[in-house]
């Protein structure tokens, strides 16, 4: 009922894709691309190994955490924004979201971004990957809690290991979940599974 | 002291008053927000927010 009030009251929902760094949100990103939705992206982060095919961000977003200026965001109603899952706590509650999260197993995200920080000569910190697995677990479930609990969020969960497996019947859960007829086939061509890289052995979805 | 009130069995409330006499609490209530508070600081775990931001500040993710 609160989530039907929310669509009334604040109408055309900003689609977000989101999860964990790492977790293949630009090839989310990529495939809506290719479905002919409208991205949001100001391409001042451009592509480089680590995203071959580029990051698909808006650096405005990752401000979300640091200003009470949010009402640009109300200008994106229907249009795909990408934002890492630890920003979505900071989005303002005047307006409802759709949001495609991709879950992928927290070893190779870790994996993925240790190798990241290591091209880019950063330490990000001093915790244990042990450490940060229990940290990202914890840290998923807070975000597994808010989206499936606060009415102006509507989550469809996508594991990346199934859409590498088979992106024409990923593509078309997200068509589905978006109410858009777009081209599934397409957006199934943006997923390549040679780029899948820190591939764990045994998947496990986080 | 007033609040929001929270039901629980008997034979639990039984327990929670037996172990906060033997713990020395002053009183049931004061065992029980010691208990809930302790747990609820696990799953706040500011260390480890804080971790996730140093880290992602790393890869550039956040600013």
């Amino acid at each position: 009922m609160k989530s039907l009030y929310c669509r009334i009251r604040y109408g055309q929902p900003v689609i977000l894709v989101s999860g964990l760094p790492r977790s293949g949100t630009s090839m989310l990103m990529q495939m809506l691309e290719k479905g002919g939705m409208p991205i949001v992206s100001d391409q001042i982060r451009t592509a480089d190994e680590d995203n071959p095919k580029g990051y698909h961000e808006l650096e405005r977003v990752k401000e979300l955490d640091k200003t009470t200026e949010k009402d640009w965001l109300k200008d994106h109603r229907g249009q795909v924004i990408k934002i890492i899952s630890f920003l979505l706590q900071d989005l303002p509650m005047d307006l409802n979201y759709k949001v495609i999260f991709m879950r992928r197993n927290l070893d190779e995200v870790l994996r993925s971004q240790n190798k990241m920080l290591e091209r880019n000569g950063e330490k990000g910190t001093d915790a244990s990957d042990e450490k940060m697995r229990r940290n990202y677990e914890l840290h998923l479930r807070k975000v597994y809690y808010r989206l499936n609990r606060t009415p102006n969020f509507r989550p469809l969960y996508l594991d990346y290991a199934e859409v590498v497996a088979d992106p024409h019947h990923e593509a078309g859960r997200i068509c589905e979940f978006l109410g858009r007829d777009m081209d599934v086939k397409t957006m199934a061509t943006a997923v390549q599974s040679g780029l899948y890289r820190n591939r764990h052995s045994k998947t496990a979805r986080a | 002291m007033f609040g929001t009130k929270v039901k629980v069995e008997k034979s639990l409330y039984n327990k929670i008053k037996m172990y906060s006499d033997i713990a020395g609490y002053s009183s049931v209530e004061e065992f029980v927000h010691h208990a809930l508070e302790k747990e609820i600081e696990q799953f706040e775990g500011a260390d480890s927010e804080e971790e996730i931001r140093e880290k992602l500040k790393g890869l550039g993710y956040i600013s």
